[in-house]
Protein backbone atom coordinates (compact mmCIF):
# COMPACT_ATOMS: atom_id res chain seq x y z
CA UNK A 1 0.00 0.00 0.00
CA UNK A 2 2.68 2.44 1.13
CA UNK A 3 4.87 1.62 -1.82
CA UNK A 4 2.03 2.08 -4.28
CA UNK A 5 1.37 5.60 -2.93
CA UNK A 6 5.06 6.33 -3.30
CA UNK A 7 4.93 5.09 -6.89
CA UNK A 8 1.88 7.20 -7.62
CA UNK A 9 3.70 10.25 -6.26
CA UNK A 10 6.77 9.44 -8.32
CA UNK A 11 4.85 8.98 -11.49
CA UNK A 12 3.13 12.31 -11.17
CA UNK A 13 6.24 14.12 -9.88
CA UNK A 14 4.23 14.99 -6.79
CA UNK A 15 7.27 14.99 -4.51
CA UNK A 16 9.18 17.26 -6.84
CA UNK A 17 6.23 19.53 -7.18
CA UNK A 18 5.63 19.82 -3.43
CA UNK A 19 9.29 20.60 -2.81
CA UNK A 20 9.08 23.32 -5.45
CA UNK A 21 5.94 24.75 -3.86
CA UNK A 22 7.45 24.77 -0.36
CA UNK A 23 10.55 26.61 -1.63
CA UNK A 24 8.58 29.23 -3.53
CA UNK A 25 6.08 29.92 -0.74
CA UNK A 26 8.96 30.01 1.76
CA UNK A 27 10.78 32.55 -0.40
CA UNK A 28 7.76 34.81 -0.62
CA UNK A 29 7.08 34.62 3.13
CA UNK A 30 10.71 35.52 3.84
CA UNK A 31 10.49 38.47 1.47
CA UNK A 32 7.30 39.81 3.02
CA UNK A 33 8.64 39.28 6.52
CA UNK A 34 11.86 41.10 5.63
CA UNK A 35 9.91 44.06 4.34
CA UNK A 36 7.68 44.06 7.41
CA UNK A 37 10.68 43.96 9.76
CA UNK A 38 12.06 47.01 8.03
CA UNK A 39 8.82 48.71 8.74
CA UNK A 40 7.95 48.97 5.06
CA UNK A 41 4.37 49.91 4.56
CA UNK A 42 3.00 48.19 1.44
CA UNK A 43 0.61 50.35 -0.53
CA UNK A 44 -0.34 48.16 -3.45
CA UNK A 45 -3.71 49.88 -3.66
CA UNK A 46 -1.98 52.98 -5.05
CA UNK A 47 -0.46 51.10 -7.98
CA UNK A 48 -3.40 50.62 -10.40
CA UNK A 49 -3.80 54.30 -11.16
CA UNK A 50 -0.24 54.38 -12.51
CA UNK A 51 -1.19 51.55 -14.84
CA UNK A 52 -4.56 52.78 -16.06
CA UNK A 53 -7.56 54.86 -15.08
CA UNK A 54 -11.17 55.06 -16.12
CA UNK A 55 -12.51 58.52 -16.71
CA UNK A 56 -16.18 58.75 -17.63
CA UNK A 57 -16.04 55.07 -18.47
CA UNK A 58 -13.16 55.69 -20.88
CA UNK A 59 -9.93 53.72 -20.53
CA UNK A 60 -6.89 55.96 -20.05
CA UNK A 61 -3.43 54.39 -19.97
CA UNK A 62 -1.28 55.44 -17.03
CA UNK A 63 2.42 56.31 -17.23
CA UNK A 64 3.53 52.69 -16.86
CA UNK A 65 1.39 51.46 -19.74
CA UNK A 66 2.44 54.45 -21.83
CA UNK A 67 6.03 53.56 -21.08
CA UNK A 68 5.32 49.94 -21.98
CA UNK A 69 4.10 51.09 -25.39
CA UNK A 70 7.42 52.83 -26.02
CA UNK A 71 9.37 49.86 -24.68
CA UNK A 72 7.49 47.59 -27.09
CA UNK A 73 8.10 49.97 -29.99
CA UNK A 74 11.81 50.16 -29.30
CA UNK A 75 11.96 46.41 -28.83
CA UNK A 76 10.25 45.22 -31.99
CA UNK A 77 12.09 47.60 -34.30
CA UNK A 78 15.42 46.79 -32.63
CA UNK A 79 14.64 43.10 -32.76
CA UNK A 80 14.13 43.09 -36.52
CA UNK A 81 17.30 45.14 -36.99
CA UNK A 82 19.18 42.86 -34.60
CA UNK A 83 18.29 39.78 -36.63
CA UNK A 84 19.19 41.46 -39.92
CA UNK A 85 22.49 42.86 -38.61
CA UNK A 86 23.30 39.52 -37.00
CA UNK A 87 22.68 37.57 -40.19
CA UNK A 88 24.61 39.97 -42.41
CA UNK A 89 27.55 40.03 -40.00
CA UNK A 90 27.59 36.24 -39.76
CA UNK A 91 27.60 35.91 -43.56
CA UNK A 92 30.38 38.50 -43.76
CA UNK A 93 32.46 36.56 -41.26
CA UNK A 94 31.97 33.38 -43.27
CA UNK A 95 32.66 34.98 -46.65
CA UNK A 96 35.84 34.64 -48.67
CA UNK A 97 36.39 38.39 -48.79
CA UNK A 98 39.12 39.58 -46.47
CA UNK A 99 37.56 43.04 -46.27
CA UNK A 100 34.13 41.72 -45.28
CA UNK A 101 35.68 39.51 -42.62
CA UNK A 102 37.77 42.39 -41.33
CA UNK A 103 34.83 44.79 -41.01
CA UNK A 104 32.69 42.18 -39.30
CA UNK A 105 35.47 41.35 -36.90
CA UNK A 106 36.13 44.97 -35.96
CA UNK A 107 32.42 45.59 -35.38
CA UNK A 108 32.10 42.50 -33.19
CA UNK A 109 35.13 43.28 -31.06
CA UNK A 110 34.04 46.89 -30.54
CA UNK A 111 30.43 46.19 -29.59
CA UNK A 112 30.98 43.11 -27.50
CA UNK A 113 33.86 44.47 -25.48
CA UNK A 114 32.40 47.82 -24.42
CA UNK A 115 29.45 48.44 -22.07
CA UNK A 116 26.06 48.95 -23.68
CA UNK A 117 25.56 52.05 -21.56
CA UNK A 118 28.65 53.67 -23.09
CA UNK A 119 27.46 52.70 -26.57
CA UNK A 120 24.09 54.33 -25.95
CA UNK A 121 25.78 57.54 -24.81
CA UNK A 122 28.17 57.41 -27.76
CA UNK A 123 25.32 56.92 -30.21
CA UNK A 124 23.31 59.77 -28.69
CA UNK A 125 26.01 62.35 -28.05
CA UNK A 126 28.43 61.63 -30.92
CA UNK A 127 26.70 59.82 -33.77
CA UNK A 128 23.21 61.31 -33.53
CA UNK A 129 24.26 64.96 -34.06
CA UNK A 130 26.40 63.97 -37.05
CA UNK A 131 23.64 61.94 -38.71
CA UNK A 132 20.97 64.28 -37.44
CA UNK A 133 18.77 61.54 -35.96
CA UNK A 134 16.36 61.79 -33.04
CA UNK A 135 16.85 60.13 -29.68
CA UNK A 136 14.43 57.30 -30.40
CA UNK A 137 16.35 56.32 -33.55
CA UNK A 138 19.63 56.63 -31.67
CA UNK A 139 18.32 54.30 -28.97
CA UNK A 140 17.10 51.75 -31.51
CA UNK A 141 20.41 51.87 -33.39
CA UNK A 142 22.51 51.49 -30.25
CA UNK A 143 20.43 48.55 -29.03
CA UNK A 144 20.32 46.72 -32.35
CA UNK A 145 24.02 47.15 -33.02
CA UNK A 146 24.80 45.80 -29.56
CA UNK A 147 22.43 42.82 -29.70
CA UNK A 148 23.22 42.22 -33.37
CA UNK A 149 26.81 41.33 -32.56
CA UNK A 150 25.66 38.59 -30.21
CA UNK A 151 23.02 37.42 -32.68
CA UNK A 152 25.68 37.15 -35.37
CA UNK A 153 27.65 34.66 -33.31
CA UNK A 154 24.49 32.61 -32.85
CA UNK A 155 23.81 32.62 -36.59
CA UNK A 156 27.40 31.70 -37.31
CA UNK A 157 27.32 28.76 -34.92
CA UNK A 158 24.06 27.57 -36.51
CA UNK A 159 25.39 27.86 -40.05
CA UNK A 160 28.67 26.14 -39.26
CA UNK A 161 26.77 23.31 -37.53
CA UNK A 162 24.92 22.34 -40.71
CA UNK A 163 26.44 19.10 -41.96
CA UNK A 164 29.17 19.53 -44.57
CA UNK A 165 27.35 17.03 -46.79
CA UNK A 166 24.47 19.50 -47.19
CA UNK A 167 26.79 22.11 -48.69
CA UNK A 168 28.34 19.54 -50.98
CA UNK A 169 25.00 18.15 -52.15
CA UNK A 170 23.73 21.63 -52.88
CA UNK A 171 26.85 22.70 -54.79
CA UNK A 172 26.87 19.43 -56.69
CA UNK A 173 23.35 20.19 -57.89
CA UNK A 174 24.61 23.49 -59.28
CA UNK A 175 23.01 25.87 -56.75
CA UNK A 176 24.92 29.13 -56.37
CA UNK A 177 25.92 30.57 -52.98
CA UNK A 178 22.79 32.65 -52.58
CA UNK A 179 20.45 29.78 -53.47
CA UNK A 180 22.43 27.47 -51.21
CA UNK A 181 22.04 29.74 -48.19
CA UNK A 182 18.47 30.70 -48.96
CA UNK A 183 17.00 27.24 -49.59
CA UNK A 184 19.33 24.74 -47.94
CA UNK A 185 21.56 26.10 -45.20
CA UNK A 186 19.59 28.88 -43.46
CA UNK A 187 16.30 26.96 -43.16
CA UNK A 188 18.20 24.24 -41.32
CA UNK A 189 20.38 26.60 -39.29
CA UNK A 190 17.53 28.83 -38.12
CA UNK A 191 15.48 25.92 -36.83
CA UNK A 192 18.42 24.98 -34.65
CA UNK A 193 19.19 28.46 -33.37
CA UNK A 194 15.63 29.49 -32.52
CA UNK A 195 16.13 28.94 -28.77
CA UNK A 196 19.31 31.07 -28.47
CA UNK A 197 17.84 33.71 -30.80
CA UNK A 198 14.87 33.90 -28.45
CA UNK A 199 17.15 34.41 -25.46
CA UNK A 200 18.67 37.25 -27.43
CA UNK A 201 15.23 38.79 -27.93
CA UNK A 202 14.57 38.51 -24.21
CA UNK A 203 17.90 40.22 -23.45
CA UNK A 204 16.85 42.95 -25.83
CA UNK A 205 13.55 43.51 -24.02
CA UNK A 206 15.39 43.84 -20.72
CA UNK A 207 18.28 45.90 -22.10
CA UNK A 208 15.81 48.34 -23.62
CA UNK A 209 15.38 49.71 -20.06
CA UNK A 210 18.88 51.17 -20.38
CA UNK A 211 17.87 53.71 -23.00
CA UNK A 212 16.15 55.65 -20.22
CA UNK A 213 19.58 57.27 -19.72
CA UNK A 214 19.07 59.36 -22.84
CA UNK A 215 15.68 60.51 -21.57
CA UNK A 216 13.46 58.18 -23.52
CA UNK A 217 10.28 57.77 -21.55
CA UNK A 218 9.97 54.03 -21.76
CA UNK A 219 8.64 51.86 -18.96
CA UNK A 220 11.67 51.90 -16.65
CA UNK A 221 12.15 55.63 -17.00
CA UNK A 222 8.53 56.27 -16.07
CA UNK A 223 8.74 53.82 -13.19
CA UNK A 224 11.79 55.64 -11.89
CA UNK A 225 9.97 58.94 -11.93
CA UNK A 226 6.90 57.59 -10.17
CA UNK A 227 9.06 55.88 -7.55
CA UNK A 228 10.95 59.05 -6.77
CA UNK A 229 7.74 61.05 -6.48
CA UNK A 230 5.72 58.58 -4.44
CA UNK A 231 8.35 56.46 -2.65
CA UNK A 232 6.45 53.34 -3.74
CA UNK A 233 9.81 51.87 -4.77
CA UNK A 234 9.08 48.18 -4.23
CA UNK A 235 5.53 48.22 -5.55
CA UNK A 236 6.44 50.07 -8.74
CA UNK A 237 9.55 48.08 -9.54
CA UNK A 238 7.88 44.76 -8.72
CA UNK A 239 5.08 45.74 -11.04
CA UNK A 240 7.30 46.54 -14.00
CA UNK A 241 9.42 43.45 -13.27
CA UNK A 242 6.22 41.41 -13.55
CA UNK A 243 5.43 43.08 -16.88
CA UNK A 244 8.94 42.35 -18.23
CA UNK A 245 8.57 38.77 -17.01
CA UNK A 246 5.21 38.39 -18.72
CA UNK A 247 6.63 39.73 -22.00
CA UNK A 248 9.63 37.41 -21.91
CA UNK A 249 7.59 34.34 -20.99
CA UNK A 250 5.04 35.00 -23.73
CA UNK A 251 7.83 35.29 -26.26
CA UNK A 252 9.47 32.02 -25.16
CA UNK A 253 6.14 30.21 -25.35
CA UNK A 254 5.43 31.44 -28.86
CA UNK A 255 8.88 30.44 -30.06
CA UNK A 256 8.67 27.05 -28.34
CA UNK A 257 5.49 26.42 -30.29
CA UNK A 258 7.12 27.25 -33.63
CA UNK A 259 10.19 25.27 -32.72
CA UNK A 260 8.08 22.19 -32.12
CA UNK A 261 6.07 22.70 -35.25
CA UNK A 262 8.98 23.10 -37.64
CA UNK A 263 11.37 20.63 -36.08
CA UNK A 264 13.60 18.80 -38.55
CA UNK A 265 14.68 15.25 -37.91
CA UNK A 266 18.13 14.62 -39.31
CA UNK B 1 31.56 -9.41 -73.98
CA UNK B 2 30.83 -5.75 -74.13
CA UNK B 3 28.79 -4.63 -77.07
CA UNK B 4 28.14 -1.06 -75.92
CA UNK B 5 28.97 1.78 -78.26
CA UNK B 6 31.20 4.43 -76.77
CA UNK B 7 31.39 8.00 -77.91
CA UNK B 8 34.23 10.50 -77.72
CA UNK B 9 35.99 11.37 -74.51
CA UNK B 10 33.72 13.33 -72.15
CA UNK B 11 36.16 13.58 -69.25
CA UNK B 12 39.85 14.21 -69.70
CA UNK B 13 42.12 14.12 -66.69
CA UNK B 14 45.77 14.98 -67.22
CA UNK B 15 48.44 14.50 -64.57
CA UNK B 16 46.46 15.84 -61.66
CA UNK B 17 47.96 16.07 -58.20
CA UNK B 18 46.31 16.82 -54.87
CA UNK B 19 47.88 17.24 -51.44
CA UNK B 20 45.67 18.05 -48.45
CA UNK B 21 46.51 20.83 -46.00
CA UNK B 22 47.64 18.25 -43.45
CA UNK B 23 50.30 17.03 -45.88
CA UNK B 24 48.54 13.83 -46.97
CA UNK B 25 49.12 13.21 -50.67
CA UNK B 26 45.80 12.07 -52.14
CA UNK B 27 46.56 12.03 -55.86
CA UNK B 28 49.90 11.83 -57.65
CA UNK B 29 50.21 12.55 -61.33
CA UNK B 30 46.91 10.83 -62.09
CA UNK B 31 45.61 10.69 -65.66
CA UNK B 32 42.64 9.01 -67.27
CA UNK B 33 40.12 9.63 -70.00
CA UNK B 34 36.50 8.57 -69.89
CA UNK B 35 34.29 8.12 -72.95
CA UNK B 36 30.60 8.80 -73.28
CA UNK B 37 28.43 5.90 -72.03
CA UNK B 38 31.41 4.26 -70.38
CA UNK B 39 31.09 2.85 -66.86
CA UNK B 40 34.38 3.23 -65.03
CA UNK B 41 34.81 1.63 -61.63
CA UNK B 42 37.51 2.75 -59.24
CA UNK B 43 38.60 0.27 -56.62
CA UNK B 44 41.38 0.18 -54.08
CA UNK B 45 42.07 0.20 -50.36
CA UNK B 46 40.71 3.05 -48.28
CA UNK B 47 42.83 6.16 -48.46
CA UNK B 48 43.97 5.32 -51.97
CA UNK B 49 42.50 8.52 -53.43
CA UNK B 50 39.37 7.15 -55.18
CA UNK B 51 36.90 9.47 -53.50
CA UNK B 52 39.25 12.43 -53.77
CA UNK B 53 39.47 11.79 -57.50
CA UNK B 54 35.67 11.90 -57.82
CA UNK B 55 35.48 15.06 -55.73
CA UNK B 56 38.10 16.71 -57.92
CA UNK B 57 36.06 15.93 -61.03
CA UNK B 58 33.27 18.31 -59.99
CA UNK B 59 35.41 20.79 -58.13
CA UNK B 60 34.46 19.81 -54.56
CA UNK B 61 38.22 19.54 -54.05
CA UNK B 62 40.76 21.79 -55.71
CA UNK B 63 43.56 20.16 -57.67
CA UNK B 64 47.11 21.42 -57.12
CA UNK B 65 48.43 20.53 -60.57
CA UNK B 66 47.34 19.05 -63.88
CA UNK B 67 44.07 19.70 -65.65
CA UNK B 68 40.52 18.39 -65.86
CA UNK B 69 38.12 18.94 -68.75
CA UNK B 70 34.47 17.88 -68.64
CA UNK B 71 32.54 17.89 -71.90
CA UNK B 72 34.96 20.42 -73.32
CA UNK B 73 34.74 22.78 -70.34
CA UNK B 74 37.97 23.24 -68.41
CA UNK B 75 37.65 23.01 -64.63
CA UNK B 76 39.57 26.13 -63.65
CA UNK B 77 39.17 29.13 -61.37
CA UNK B 78 36.39 30.50 -63.56
CA UNK B 79 33.27 30.35 -61.40
CA UNK B 80 30.96 30.05 -64.39
CA UNK B 81 32.82 27.02 -65.71
CA UNK B 82 32.59 25.40 -62.30
CA UNK B 83 28.85 25.91 -62.06
CA UNK B 84 28.47 24.64 -65.62
CA UNK B 85 30.41 21.47 -64.84
CA UNK B 86 28.46 20.86 -61.64
CA UNK B 87 25.25 20.97 -63.63
CA UNK B 88 26.56 18.32 -66.01
CA UNK B 89 28.04 16.02 -63.39
CA UNK B 90 25.62 14.40 -60.94
CA UNK B 91 26.94 12.98 -57.71
CA UNK B 92 25.61 10.42 -55.27
CA UNK B 93 27.19 10.36 -51.84
CA UNK B 94 27.85 7.60 -49.34
CA UNK B 95 25.64 9.30 -46.75
CA UNK B 96 22.91 10.39 -49.23
CA UNK B 97 22.99 14.04 -48.08
CA UNK B 98 19.30 14.56 -48.72
CA UNK B 99 17.91 17.86 -47.46
CA UNK B 100 16.20 16.92 -44.17
CA UNK B 101 13.86 19.94 -44.10
CA UNK B 102 12.34 19.22 -47.51
CA UNK B 103 10.02 16.45 -48.64
CA UNK B 104 11.22 13.91 -51.18
CA UNK B 105 9.30 15.78 -53.88
CA UNK B 106 10.96 19.09 -53.00
CA UNK B 107 14.39 17.49 -52.58
CA UNK B 108 14.23 16.46 -56.22
CA UNK B 109 12.31 19.43 -57.66
CA UNK B 110 14.23 22.28 -56.02
CA UNK B 111 17.35 22.32 -58.17
CA UNK B 112 15.33 21.74 -61.35
CA UNK B 113 13.45 24.94 -60.62
CA UNK B 114 16.43 26.98 -59.39
CA UNK B 115 19.14 25.79 -61.75
CA UNK B 116 17.30 24.44 -64.80
CA UNK B 117 14.65 27.19 -64.50
CA UNK B 118 11.71 24.81 -64.85
CA UNK B 119 8.24 25.73 -63.65
CA UNK B 120 6.99 23.99 -60.52
CA UNK B 121 4.59 21.82 -62.54
CA UNK B 122 7.27 20.74 -65.00
CA UNK B 123 9.72 20.00 -62.20
CA UNK B 124 7.22 18.01 -60.20
CA UNK B 125 6.16 16.02 -63.25
CA UNK B 126 9.76 15.12 -63.93
CA UNK B 127 10.23 14.28 -60.25
CA UNK B 128 7.32 11.86 -60.26
CA UNK B 129 8.69 10.15 -63.38
CA UNK B 130 12.05 9.72 -61.71
CA UNK B 131 10.51 8.45 -58.49
CA UNK B 132 8.68 5.81 -60.54
CA UNK B 133 11.94 4.91 -62.18
CA UNK B 134 13.60 4.30 -58.81
CA UNK B 135 10.45 2.50 -57.55
CA UNK B 136 9.54 4.88 -54.78
CA UNK B 137 6.76 7.05 -56.21
CA UNK B 138 4.51 6.52 -53.17
CA UNK B 139 6.98 8.33 -50.92
CA UNK B 140 6.89 11.67 -52.72
CA UNK B 141 5.43 13.59 -49.80
CA UNK B 142 7.37 12.20 -46.88
CA UNK B 143 10.52 13.60 -45.32
CA UNK B 144 13.87 11.83 -45.75
CA UNK B 145 14.00 10.82 -42.08
CA UNK B 146 10.94 8.63 -42.67
CA UNK B 147 12.72 6.53 -45.31
CA UNK B 148 15.05 3.56 -45.01
CA UNK B 149 18.67 3.96 -46.09
CA UNK B 150 18.06 2.20 -49.39
CA UNK B 151 15.07 4.40 -50.14
CA UNK B 152 17.02 7.54 -49.24
CA UNK B 153 19.81 6.56 -51.58
CA UNK B 154 17.35 5.94 -54.40
CA UNK B 155 15.88 9.40 -53.81
CA UNK B 156 19.42 10.82 -53.92
CA UNK B 157 19.99 9.12 -57.27
CA UNK B 158 16.71 10.52 -58.59
CA UNK B 159 17.72 13.97 -57.34
CA UNK B 160 20.99 13.82 -59.26
CA UNK B 161 19.27 12.46 -62.39
CA UNK B 162 16.72 15.25 -62.32
CA UNK B 163 19.41 17.65 -63.44
CA UNK B 164 19.83 15.54 -66.61
CA UNK B 165 23.56 15.23 -66.04
CA UNK B 166 25.87 13.88 -68.72
CA UNK B 167 27.94 12.04 -66.14
CA UNK B 168 26.90 10.37 -62.88
CA UNK B 169 29.40 9.79 -60.09
CA UNK B 170 28.79 7.37 -57.24
CA UNK B 171 30.97 7.73 -54.15
CA UNK B 172 30.60 4.44 -52.27
CA UNK B 173 26.86 4.73 -52.72
CA UNK B 174 26.11 1.43 -50.98
CA UNK B 175 28.70 1.49 -48.19
CA UNK B 176 26.42 3.04 -45.57
CA UNK B 177 23.51 0.69 -46.29
CA UNK B 178 22.28 -2.40 -44.48
CA UNK B 179 23.13 -5.48 -46.52
CA UNK B 180 19.53 -6.18 -47.54
CA UNK B 181 19.22 -2.71 -49.06
CA UNK B 182 22.34 -2.78 -51.20
CA UNK B 183 20.60 -4.77 -53.93
CA UNK B 184 17.84 -2.25 -54.59
CA UNK B 185 20.36 0.55 -55.07
CA UNK B 186 22.68 -1.51 -57.28
CA UNK B 187 19.65 -2.43 -59.41
CA UNK B 188 18.97 1.23 -60.13
CA UNK B 189 22.64 1.80 -60.94
CA UNK B 190 22.67 -1.16 -63.33
CA UNK B 191 19.62 0.15 -65.15
CA UNK B 192 21.39 3.47 -65.62
CA UNK B 193 24.46 1.77 -67.04
CA UNK B 194 22.33 -0.20 -69.48
CA UNK B 195 20.64 3.01 -70.62
CA UNK B 196 24.03 4.36 -71.60
CA UNK B 197 24.72 6.82 -68.79
CA UNK B 198 28.38 7.70 -68.39
CA UNK B 199 29.25 6.61 -64.87
CA UNK B 200 32.25 6.92 -62.58
CA UNK B 201 31.79 4.62 -59.64
CA UNK B 202 33.80 4.16 -56.46
CA UNK B 203 32.65 0.93 -54.88
CA UNK B 204 33.58 -2.13 -52.88
CA UNK B 205 30.89 -4.19 -54.62
CA UNK B 206 33.06 -6.42 -56.78
CA UNK B 207 30.04 -8.24 -58.22
CA UNK B 208 28.73 -4.94 -59.55
CA UNK B 209 32.16 -3.95 -60.89
CA UNK B 210 32.52 -7.25 -62.69
CA UNK B 211 29.06 -7.28 -64.18
CA UNK B 212 28.49 -3.66 -65.12
CA UNK B 213 31.77 -1.86 -65.60
CA UNK B 214 33.52 -1.32 -68.91
CA UNK B 215 36.78 -0.27 -67.37
CA UNK B 216 38.26 -0.91 -63.93
CA UNK B 217 40.98 1.18 -62.33
CA UNK B 218 42.79 -0.11 -59.26
CA UNK B 219 44.37 2.65 -57.20
CA UNK B 220 46.73 2.83 -54.30
CA UNK B 221 48.50 5.82 -52.69
CA UNK B 222 46.94 8.24 -55.15
CA UNK B 223 48.26 6.40 -58.19
CA UNK B 224 46.97 3.95 -60.74
CA UNK B 225 48.30 0.48 -60.03
CA UNK B 226 46.51 -1.35 -62.81
CA UNK B 227 43.59 -0.83 -65.15
CA UNK B 228 41.73 -2.78 -67.76
CA UNK B 229 38.41 -4.23 -68.83
CA UNK B 230 36.44 -5.95 -66.10
CA UNK B 231 37.09 -9.29 -67.71
CA UNK B 232 40.84 -8.83 -67.83
CA UNK B 233 41.00 -7.20 -64.46
CA UNK B 234 39.20 -9.82 -62.43
CA UNK B 235 40.28 -12.97 -64.19
CA UNK B 236 43.82 -12.11 -65.15
CA UNK B 237 45.34 -9.30 -63.08
CA UNK B 238 48.97 -8.61 -63.88
CA UNK B 239 50.30 -6.85 -60.80
CA UNK B 240 50.98 -8.65 -57.54
CA UNK B 241 49.41 -5.79 -55.58
CA UNK B 242 46.17 -6.19 -57.53
CA UNK B 243 46.17 -9.94 -57.00
CA UNK B 244 46.67 -9.47 -53.26
CA UNK B 245 43.87 -6.91 -53.03
CA UNK B 246 41.46 -9.08 -55.00
CA UNK B 247 42.31 -12.14 -52.95
CA UNK B 248 41.50 -10.19 -49.79
CA UNK B 249 38.26 -8.71 -50.98
CA UNK B 250 36.69 -11.47 -53.09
Amino acid sequence: MGSSILQFCKRHHLLDFSAYLVLMVGGIILLLKGAEDQGYYWQWFRIPKFLYQFEDGRFIAGPILNGLKITLNITWISLILTYIIGLVTALMRLSNSLMARGIARAYLELTRNTPLLVQIFFMYFVVAPILDIDRFTAAVLALSLFEGSYASEIYRAGIVAVNKGQWEASYTLGLNSYQNYRYIILPQAIRRILPPLTSQAISLIKDSSLVSVIAIYEMTMNANEIASETFLVFEIFFTIAAIYLALALTLSRVVAYFEKRYRVVT
Amino acid sequence: MNTKEFGDYIIRVDNIGKTFDNGVVALKDFSTNIRRSEVVVLIGPSGSGKSTFLRCLNGLEEIDSGSITVDGIPLDDNKKNRLEIRKEVGMVFQHFNLFPHLTVLKNISLAQMLVRKKSRVEAEDETMQLLKKVNIAEKANVFPSQLSGGQQQRVAIARALAMKPKVMMFDEATSALDPEMIGEVLEVMKDLAVEGMTMVVVTHEMGFAREVSDWVIFMEDGMKVEEGTAEHFFSDPKMDRTKLFLSQIL
